[in-house]
């Protein structure tokens, strides 16, 4: 707790001659080491100099981390006495404050272009369209680079002429399908028969004959093709369309679980997908469902079915061929007769030509026309439009008023430009753009002149920079704030409090914030930064061998372990919950899947996530999710390495040196039946590995309990002989010889704690060092997705401010994104 | 050079373009072009499959160098040559320049890779400067000299469509029209923007300088872009390579490296680089299951390991039917082939994922008219050498006067006949 009261120590110096002796305390401590000859870890004592300055602060505030959590001097060779240590630790406070009070270096963090979903959502309010995701912009536009995992970071994100292009033609396509010109286009219904649904392939080209609906329904027949209505595959023209598509689930409980991994409480869904515009249903079994939708749907967007259905992928890998051999091992084990009768059924359909060789059944895709497991069934559908208010349309009026005319262009143009640039527009500004309109409108009709106008509005810095200086003070919080908590302009709600002033205080931010999490006006954050934070964007990357983690492919489980940290950290924001519980939590959200994955019996019996508290003492919290065990690790094996440092990084922020070039380092070799720490003894007996690795590899240790999806395990099996012998199916492969390998997920770490196991390790992340590193660093990220980057050495005394902030508010998260939203630092 | 040819395409009026290089080059009498093609990947090579066992010309070859046996006597692999770079990923994307993104701003160019200098010397009067392909998006290899990620090509299909599809006599009217659209909206941006920028303080406008320069040059492609757009471009059919009906990424590749060949033969660019990206899905190929990151890190299991050879086998047997296409083309004004007017380099900014190592890059040359020296070990004193060395030199082969390129300490030896 030595945070809390290290002011009042620091003001009781003050005027006092400095910490006596404290300079001797260094020397004597830390100069046996970190001299000229011997500079362990990099350090040498000199770098201190006798005050920080911008070259030495980054030692400095690294001195002060490692004494503070006791991990410098190394417990073996320290005599350093507690009390010796606190004076040593407020000495170094005092300097470092001391410095930064003086030289004051905290600068505006740079302008930074916006990320393509945050230019999707400004683009839709701007223009006041009811959506973006049916015009599908994001795709065309070029990719956002991610800063580990955050796709907020400026100059990541960067600013090129392709860009700027891409932007162009984005703008271009999204005015163009708003406002409209030329004749009113008719009304029209359009009837949807069940024969004029057609069958997709995403998964591959196919020259295969299409295939259709019967006259009375269309079957969804696997998971991964999705259904198109032949006579409505976009819209033809911008407009409002009426949408009514009568569907069910039909044979959701024919196969058991274990055949299909669908859940016996789980539903049969559909999705709708227009553009990027994506909705799920669920859908009754047997009982007619309509799917009603009235929206407005840009000329060209695409309407698409597809079924989402949770499971279906048991064999195999998840290829669709191999979920018809479900229907012949299921039929002929548990109901021969049928099997019979789907044989004959078979044979009778497939003419003797296209059978060739092979015999009725015995081919996957004479399984697919006699499929009667869980699938979506869609019976017909019904689509009316284009509709307008009024012609001109609504969506005309709305940007450029009842007169569109380039003699109002001002006036048109002026509550465009001040929502696009979120500020009021100068009147020499307004004089430009009317220009630009009516040099336009020489060659074109007025209402494309004025299009011009909109467009170039859009293509200026004013709206595609972030955080630029062209605001004032309060406008500038306003716009960041409004980013930060919804990616997206600010909102009528957010304005007011601003004019109120109430955002001015700590307390003001809070109440916003809480309003703001509770009424959903912070989704976007609450998905965007949790998955930014746990770089969740990698968990595939090196997904686990789908071989040996058949469940993990089949079953998707990544997207459900993302979603367990989505929804836990939803429950904290709305629960305002102390930011230690993350993690010393004793409770996650899990489904039935990760249930499985984590080995949980009483768990939840569906696809649903729900509470659920782990007794063991392993899990709970961000440390025991499959998330964070499955992105940290390789296909095959695990490494306490990534691990450790992933913990360091994003946890502790800590941010150790990479090897340097001429260190050879070694290749994991899985065939060997040894433990990694004996893999990894270099670590510790080679000199030069050493002195970094003592400080990383204890961070890891403890997490070698958890194989490659972050399944509990008591021992290594490593295979006895070779075993590349593919055509073993998956129970003889079980059966061949394995050996094992005991665990070792003891470490010490440099201060001296030692833990056994993972639950010992949890504790000691607990400690206060380790408590005020984990807070700390949830700031600093918070401050890199707020401001486009990572706070610098120099606003330490800030972020030290914004603690301690946190810590008389208990480290409520909430009042911790409060105090960062109250900080100098995130209003520049 | 860049000036003549320019003039001469403009002077012959659109329909010139349509012919194959061929005969445009034979009509205007001028020595046979340079060209550059490279090809890289995220993850380098797992060393014991791509470095041949032994140094010299007439040495058998690496199982993962195996398809390039019908010109082994041309090529020069090389090993103990990188950037010197800690183990780890992200530093590939130095790969072309040795220059890591976050140290751009300390070089004159930045980060500016070898095929966007090229390309700055040599492209001036073709439809495309540089094409940049990497299915499904990036390996991050170019960089253009203002330090960004060139504009990448993210499919066969869009690469046909940049290449080969025309605009009928309507829609060139209508496209000429928006690009004067466009300008006009860009002027009046870059207008606004010169006045904004008086008032922004230093701190904000060295992230808004880059708006402006964007804008000055997307103007400028703007204005290239209009005036091709009456010019036909020649045809090509892409079908041809999709007739199985499946879309794998062998028939992705021999499009792509077909379409490049084609785009060099009818002088649509001079400058390409294609990328293995690291999200691509191998699986369509025999023996391969896993990811390719996956089978990187292969714990030295031989069926895995075998597996990631596979893929990287793959890489250079696609490489190497170019080359050979490139071979069977005779270059106009020239005793020589396409191949031997066009300088080709494979290799990683990565050494082999497995250790995560950044050093002995596998890396080898071909083509440009070298004479090449087979496997060459470019280390001295135990020392690596600079890749960029290497670089200078195959700059040097454009006709280029440098003296130096980013961590260059010299040339590497390399002579051409």
């Amino acid at each position: 707790m030595h945070k809390l009261y290290l002011p009042a120590l620091l003001s009781l110096l003050v005027g006092l001659s400095p910490l006596a002796g404290s300079e001797a305390l260094l020397e004597k401590h830390c100069s046996t080491c970190h001299n000229d000859e011997k500079s362990k870890g990099k350090f040498n004592l000199r770098f201190l100099g006798n005050e920080p300055d911008h070259q030495s602060l980054e030692h400095w505030i690294t001195v002060l981390d490692l004494v503070e959590a006791e991990e410098m001097p190394p417990e073996e060779d320290s005599e350093l006495s507690k009390s010796d240590r606190e004076t040593l630790v407020a000495f170094v406070n005092q300097k470092i404050h001391g410095y930064q009070s003086a030289s004051q270096l905290t600068k505006k963090s740079k302008p930074r272009r916006m990320n393509n979903r945050e230019f999707a959502n400004s683009l839709r309010d701007v223009l006041l369209l009811e959506d973006i995701g049916a015009y599908g912009i994001t795709g065309d536009l070029v990719g956002d680079t991610l800063h580990h995992g955050f796709d907020t970071h400026g100059e990541t994100l960067g600013f090129s002429p392709f860009h700027l292009e891409k932007y162009m033609a984005a703008i271009r396509k999204v005015v163009d399908l708003t406002i409209l010109s030329g004749p009113k286009p008719e009304v029209k219904q359009y009837t949807i028969k069940p024969e004029r649904i057609q069958k997709e392939q995403r998964a591959q080209s196919s020259k295969r004959a299409a295939i259709f609906g019967n006259k009375e329904f269309y079957d969804f027949t696997d998971p991964l093709s999705s259904a198109i209505f032949s006579d409505f595959t976009s819209a033809p023209h911008s407009g409002r369309y009426k949408i009514a598509i009568q569907c069910t689930g039909k044979g959701r409980l024919t196969f058991p679980t274990k055949y299909t991994g669908l859940y016996p409480d789980d539903p049969i869904q559909v999705s709708l997908h227009l553009g990027d515009w994506v909705k799920t249903f669920d859908l009754p079994d047997d009982k007619i469902f309509e799917i009603v939708e009235d929206c407005w749907l840009p000329a060209g967007t695409p309407l698409e079915l597809r079924n989402p259905t949770d499971g279906l992928r048991q064999y195999g890998n998840g290829n669709f061929k191999f979920q018809y051999r479900m229907t012949p091992d299921y039929y002929e084990k548990e109901d021969p007769v049928r099997y019979q009768k789907m044989l004959k059924e078979i044979a009778g359909k497939i003419p003797a030509k296209k059978l060739g060789r092979k015999k009725p059944g015995n081919h996957w895709s004479h399984w697919v026309d006699v499929w009667d497991g869980p699938r979506p069934r869609i019976v017909g559908a019904t689509i009316e439009g284009p509709h307008f208010e009024s012609w001109p349309p609504e969506t005309n009026i709305a940007l450029l008023g009842e007169s569109p005319d380039v003699t109002n262009a001002e006036a048109i143009l002026r509550p465009v430009a001040e929502r696009a640039w979120r500020r009021p527009v100068k009147d020499d500004e307004m004089k430009e753009l009317v220009d630009l309109v009516k040099l336009s409108a020489e060659s074109m009709p007025q209402v494309e002149a004025l299009k011009e106008g909109v467009i170039s509005v859009l293509m200026s810095p004013s709206f595609l920079f972030l955080n630029t200086e062209e605001m004032d003070e309060t406008g500038r919080l306003g716009s960041k704030l409004s980013y930060f908590l919804t990616s997206a302009p600010p909102s009528p709600q957010l304005n007011e409090f601003l004019a109120n002033g109430k955002l001015k205080s700590f307390e003001g931010a809070r109440e916003y914030l809480g309003s703001a999490v509770k009424e959903g006006r912070a989704d976007a954050f609450l998905e965007h930064f949790p998955y930014a934070w746990m770089e969740l964007a990698d968990i595939n990357f090196m997904a686990p061998d789908p071989d040996n983690f058949r469940f993990y492919h089949r079953k998707s489980v990544s997207d459900d372990m993302v979603n367990e940290v989505l929804n836990f950290f939803r429950h904290a924001l709305e629960n305002n919950i102390p930011l230690p519980e993350f993690l010393s939590a004793n409770y996650s959200f899990i489904n039935a899947d990760l249930a499985e994955v984590y080995g949980i019996e009483n768990g939840p019996k569906d696809s649903r996530f729900q509470k659920y508290t782990f007794t063991d003492g392993r899990r709970g919290g961000l440390l025991g999710m499959g998330a964070f065990l499955t992105v940290t690790a390789d296909t095959l094996s695990t490494s306490p390495i990534h691990r450790a440092i992933f913990v360091m990084e994003n946890f502790m922020g800590i941010h150790p040196t990479p090897p340097p070039p001429d260190v050879e380092i070694k290749e994991p070799d899985v065939r060997q039946a040894k433990t990694i720490k004996e893999i990894l003894s270099a670590h510790t007996s080679d000199k030069t590995c050493a002195t970094c690795h003592e400080a990383i590899d204890p961070w890891g240790y403890a997490f070698e309990s958890f194989d490659s999806m972050g399944a509990w395990r008591d021992v290594y099996s490593v295979p006895d002989a070779t075993t590349g012998d593919e055509s073993l199916d998956d129970q003889k492969r079980s059966k061949k010889l394995m050996s094992t390998v005991p665990i070792d997920a003891s470490a010490r770490f440099r201060n001296g704690t030692a833990y056994e196991d993972i639950v010992g390790y949890r504790t000691q992340l607990l400690t206060p060092a380790n408590r005020d590193r984990f807070v700390r660093c949830f700031i600093s990220k918070l401050l890199l997705y707020a401001n486009g980057e990572s706070p610098a050495d120099s606003d330490f005394v800030e972020v030290d401010k914004i603690l301690n902030i946190s810590a008389q508010n208990n480290y409520r998260v909430v009042d911790t994104i409060a105090a960062v939203v109250a900080s100098p630092l995130f209003r520049d | 050079m860049k000036t003549n040819r320019r003039k001469f395409i403009k002077g012959l009026g659109g329909a010139a373009l349509a012919l194959p290089m061929l005969e445009s080059t034979a009509l205007a009498g001028q020595a046979p072009p340079k060209r550059l093609l490279i090809a890289g990947n995220p993850f380098g090579a797992h060393p014991d499959y791509f470095f041949p066992k032994e140094f010299g010309r007439d040495i058998e070859l690496s199982p993962t160098l195996k398809s390039m046996d019908w010109m082994k006597e041309r090529i020069t692999v090389l090993s103990h040559t990188d950037h010197n770079m800690v183990s780890g990923h992200g530093r590939e994307v130095a790969f072309l320049s040795g220059v890591l993104p976050s140290e751009a701003g300390g070089y004159p160019d930045k980060n500016m890779s070898l095929d966007q200098v090229v390309a700055r010397e040599i492209s001036g009067g073709n439809r495309f400067p540089s094409l940049n392909i990497a299915p499904g998006g990036g390996v991050r290899m170019s960089w253009t000299a203002s330090g960004v990620e060139n504009e990448v090509i993210t499919s066969p299909q869009k690469l046909y469509d940049k290449l080969f599809v025309n605009l009928s006599e309507r829609e060139r009217g209508v496209r000429k029209t928006m690009i004067d659209r466009d300008a006009r909206i860009l002027d009046a941006v870059a207008h606004r923007f010169s006045r904004l920028k008086k008032t922004v303080s230093k701190n904000d406008l060295e992230r808004l300088d880059r708006f402006e320069t964007s804008v000055q040059e997307l103007d400028k492609a703007l204005g290239s872009q209009r005036n091709w757009v009456d010019s036909d471009k020649p045809t090509y059919d892409l079908s041809k390579h999709y007739q199985e009906g499946e879309i794998t990424v062998k028939n992705d590749y021999e499009a792509i490296y077909d379409m490049v060949a084609f785009a060099f033969e009818t002088d649509l660019t001079r400058v390409a680089t294609i990328a293995y990206p690291a999200h691509l899905n191998f699986s369509s190929l025999d023996g391969v299951n896993r990811s390719y990151h996956g089978c990187t890190h292969n714990g030295k299991k031989e069926d895995l390991a075998a597996e990631l050879a596979r893929i990287e086998a793959f890489q250079v047997e696609q490489f190497s039917r170019c080359l050979k296409k490139l071979d069977s083309i005779q270059e106009p004004n020239s005793e020589g082939t396409m191949l031997d007017n066009t300088v080709v380099l494979f290799g990683s900014g990565m050494g082999y994922g497995g250790t995560h190592s950044n050093r002995n890059l596998p890396i080898m040359l071909a083509g440009g008219g070298f004479k090449h020296l087979g496997h060459v070990d470019a280390s001295k004193n135990g020392k690596h050498m600079p890749l960029c060395n290497l670089y200078l030199t195959m700059i040097q082969r454009f006709g280029i006067e440098r003296e130096a390129f980013n961590l260059s300490t010299g040339t590497f030896d390399l002579s051409y006949a």
